[in-house]
């Protein structure tokens, strides 16, 4: 038997501090805001370690994302990052990872396209975002089975279909749906009457926006108020205790991932409805929305009402990260890096979460 | 004392409101076998959780061997001496038994496991102690008591001097109860100090050498067991007497309930469940005996529907409920109460309301709001009744919020019994319905399931207890095997024939009818 050596002082001095702070760090709100923080500062470090100043660089991200002149854009990448982030929330609710936020996106895309240019008229909009839903949602709802009659994890699911999707649209956009005569691999501009209504006189957030305000809005009412909303939660917390209390988690997982598709798929539609009102190729993927979306969400861990704050926080990121190109010369690129580092910091936590002794039972 | 292996002195601990340990002295005498007792919720986990290192005491100090110790966690105390038998096993399925044990402390040679030292270490442990336990064994293919073995053999393997075991016997059957015991004897002639948490007085008064009693957070008496009688332990936990009940018998059973015929489970080409056939009747209780991995779980599991068939029928209410998900079943009439608490009647980071809603979600409110409408949760309703179960059931708990999770083992399983039988389903199961409660629960819990029978309900009976199905079953069948191997009534239902049956040596009596 090795003997540690017994530490003196019965009460060592700070103690109580000690104490407060060991309780204040079980605090559930601890990791994920201790995640940004720790981005943040190995953000600040990297910026340090290449020559340039850390704080003029946020600075540059605060400013360039939040100067009256910009909130218009911010607020339309917080809307699609929010959109996005539900995509994913909703899965991770009932403990299942959607990663295929980018198919469903461009599948929505493409619907709303076709329908948009197809049936102009007073219902185009409404009729575009409806079909872009339905698109969406079908191609999310496809893991649900594949993981209930063939054990093809969600996860595993989703992120292989995704690349499918992504291109098929990408040929189709380039050939049989290319805008004739353009040099450009994107589809010819939607009509008038098929664009997204505008709020005043802004030029980016439009009502495609408060579509996807509303949504959020649902899912906080359906998560917290209603009897699917309450078994999503349960399966999240503990999958068998679900089954054993009679819900029905293959029928669960088809609705969660179905209702996932159609956030991506609306959040396509809104995209191609907005300017410059055409199915580009690459462009509804290359600002990454899918991905921050989806850093928001585990960053929220899955709750409602902490998405819309923790989409805040990457919408920034995005827009800011721009204007930090511009005046403070350091690369955008670092604030995908600092999703990156959040992510990390995120799944860290459950490995440890899972590898930590916990309480016996009592 | 100088003979005190370890010691805990004015050991204090709350968790926001609720006081958990307060000013508790223990003393451990070397060589001894220690039993702690109380009521659920008394703290008794907490305060082995802090001798071994999981959780700080907010004052009071602990010793070891003479010299004070500051646990910052396990390590510190397993390094101190101290091993702990951890109830839900934490050990891996698909390695071997001496992987296991060594994990974490393993014999290298050249850097790498040594399997063979290891395997002889097992060996030699095993043989010490009187364990049997096969090093080279899978531990995903071992029972519950083999299981615990290998948690012993783990801390005896680090030289633990000290050994901790919170309510171990929960999950065994009397026959793995007397081997474990030998073991622990053992172990305390060989020098060891032992601490044991349990429920049961005739465990005290067969293996413990001292008692502690908690109750509320505070010791409320320490006894020599050999001048201990039960009612003064019971006395001393309680406060008061605690009558036992039983089933009297009386009543005509009725209707057949639940049907099960010719029931075959396979599982990865192994039949767990061979040709089951019973039947429950309402106002009946039926017991089923046997040692934990004969089938019991699967046939539970097949009734409910979380599990599959092979072959055979299943009939609830007369309904044959094979192509039925368990939502459906549930609605016909089926309650049931798990044996695993943690993994399947609960979920721990839930609160004890929404623990105690599922199932109840989607069905209006008893005597609730106007407003309720299919499909949409009445949080109010919900908070109702979470309340008056609470109260019902002397769940100890700061409040319907609190998360499961939290409550003490003996309180989670009551949140889990109020669920279940708050659905007054024709149909009830219960595993273990008892596991983990305390001497006075028991007692309510019976009665219920006696008042259950009375008023109609069908009761199939899973227990390890043979006293617990003695008192309750009109019937107890056993299981060995997959099969069930005997029946008896009431009358025959002796200790010594449901033992020998459990065992797989008693001759094979299916004399009453009720089957097939
Ligand atoms: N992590 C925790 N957070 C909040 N309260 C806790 C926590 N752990 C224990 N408690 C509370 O402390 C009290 C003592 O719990 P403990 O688990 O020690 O009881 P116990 O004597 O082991 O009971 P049982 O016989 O039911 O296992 C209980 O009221 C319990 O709810
Ligand atoms: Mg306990």
């Amino acid at each position: 038997m090795t003997a540690a050596t017994p530490t003196e002082a019965p009460e060592p001095r700070g103690a109580a501090a000690r104490r407060l702070f060991r309780l204040a760090a079980r605090h559930p709100g601890v990791v994920p805001v201790g995640a940004v923080v720790l981005a943040v500062l190995i953000g600040a470090a990297i910026i340090a370690a290449a020559g340039l100043d850390p704080i003029t660089a946020y600075s540059a991200v605060l400013q360039g994302a939040l100067e009256p002149d910009s909130l218009d854009y911010t607020f339309s990448v917080w809307g699609f990052t929010c959109g996005m982030a539900l995509a994913a929330a909703i899965p991770l609710r009932m403990g299942e990872f959607n990663l295929g936020g980018n198919g469903q996106l461009v599948l929505g895309g493409l619907a709303a396209t076709v329908v948009a240019g197809a049936l102009p008229g007073p219902l185009a909009v409404p009729l575009a975002v409806l079909a872009a839903a339905v698109l969406a949602a079908a191609f999310g709802a496809v893991s649900a089975p594949l993981a209930t009659r063939f054990k093809i994890p969600i996860i595993i699911s989703t992120l292989l279909l995704s690349p499918i999707a992504v291109a098929v649209v990408s040929f189709l956009v380039r050939f049989p749906l290319a805008e004739a005569g353009s040099g450009v691999a994107q589809t010819a501009r939607l009509p008038e009457d098929a664009r997204m209504w505008s709020i005043g006189d802004l030029s980016y957030s439009n009502v495609g926006l408060l579509i996807l305000v509303a949504m959020m809005a649902v899912f906080w009412i359906v998560d917290s108020r209603t009897a699917v909303g309450f078994e999503l939660r349960v399966v999240g917390a503990n999958r068998r205790f679900g089954a054993y209390g009679g819900v029905v988690v293959g029928r669960l997982a088809l609705g969660a991932m179905a209702a996932a598709g159609a956030a991506a798929g609306i959040v396509g539609a809104v995209i191609v409805l907005s300017s410059p009102y055409r199915l580009i190729d690459g462009a509804l993927l290359s600002p990454g929305y899918t991905f921050a979306g989806f850093a928001a969400a585990l960053l929220a861990g899955g709750r409602p009402l902490l998405i819309p704050v923790t989409s805040v926080l990457f919408a920034v990121l995005q827009v800011g990260g721009a204007a930090m190109e511009r005046t403070a010369d350091v690369p955008r690129q670092l604030s995908d890096l600092l999703q990156g580092v959040v992510i990390i910091v995120l799944a860290l936590r459950t490995v440890l979460d899972a590898g930590r002794t916990g309480r016996s039972e009592h | 004392m100088t003979d005190a292996a370890a010691e805990l002195r004015g050991i204090s601990k709350r968790f926001d409101a609720v006081v958990a340990n307060d000013g508790v002295d223990l003393v451990l005498r070397r060589g001894t076998i220690h039993a702690v007792m109380g009521e659920n919720g008394a703290g008794k986990s907490t305060l082995m959780s802090i001798l071994f290192g999981l959780l700080r005491p907010d004052s009071g100090q602990i010793l070891v061997g003479g010299v004070e110790r500051h646990f910052r966690g396990p390590l510190d105390a397993i390094a101190a001496g101290l091993g702990m038998v951890h109830q839900h096993f934490r050990l891996f399925d698909s390695m071997t038994v001496a992987e296991n044990v060594v994990y974490g402390a393993e014999p290298r040679r050249r850097g790498r496991l040594d399997r063979t030292a290891a395997a002889e270490r097992v060996r030699e442990l095993s043989d010490r102690y009187g364990l049997d336990t096969d090093p080279d064994s899978v531990v995903g293919t071992l029972s519950a008591g083999a299981r615990q073995r290998v948690e012993i053999l783990k801390a005896l393997h680090r030289d633990a001097e000290i050994l901790i075991l919170d309510e171990p016997t929960a999950v065994l059957t009397p026959v793995e109860v007397d081997s474990l015991f030998a073991v622990l004897r053992r172990a305390a002639d060989e020098g060891a100090t032992v601490v044991l948490v349990t429920h049961k007085i005739h465990e005290v008064l067969a293996i413990s050498d001292e008692v502690t009693v908690l109750r509320d957070a505070r010791v409320t008496g320490r006894f020599r067991t050999a001048e201990a009688t039960g009612s003064a332990l019971v006395q001393s936990m309680t406060g008061r007497e605690v009558t036992e009940v039983a089933n009297a018998g009386t009543g005509e059973p009725g209707d057949e309930a639940l049907q099960v015929t010719g029931l075959t489970v396979v599982d990865r080409g192994v039949h767990r469940v061979r040709d089951v056939s019973f039947t429950v009747r309402r106002g009946e209780i039926v017991g089923v005996a046997g040692v934990s991995g004969n089938g019991q779980r699967e046939v539970v599991a097949a009734i409910l529907g979380t599990g599959s068939a092979e072959s055979g029928e299943i009939r609830l209410l007369g309904r044959d409920v094979a192509s039925l998900d368990v939502r459906r079943r549930r609605a016909i009439g089926l309650a049931v109460v798990p044996e695993d608490r943690r993994g399947e009647g609960m979920a721990v980071t839930m609160t004890t309301a929404e623990n105690l809603a599922l199932g109840h979600h989607r069905t209006a409110p008893i005597g609730a709001s106007r407003g309720w409408r299919r499909g949409w949760l009445s949080l109010r309703a919900q908070r109702d009744m979470a309340r008056r179960l609470i109260a019902d059931y002397d769940v100890r708990t700061s409040g319907e919020r609190q998360p499961v999770g939290a409550l003490s083992g003996g309180n989670a399983q009551k949140v889990v019994i109020a669920r279940e039988l708050s659905h007054r389903a024709p149909v009830l199961i219960a595993e273990q319905p008892t596991q983990g409660v305390d001497i006075g629960a028991i007692e309510s819990i019976h009665q219920r399931l006696l008042d259950y029978r009375r008023d109609g309900g069908a009761v199939l009976l899973v227990s390890h207890e043979i006293a617990e199905l003695q008192a309750l079953a009109d019937r107890v069948l056993v299981m060995f095997a997959g099969r069930i191997v005997a029946e008896y009534s009431r009358a025959d239902a002796t200790t010594a024939r449901i033992g020998a049956a459990m065992a797989g040596t008693g001759e094979s009596s299916r004399s009453e009818g009720g089957a097939s």
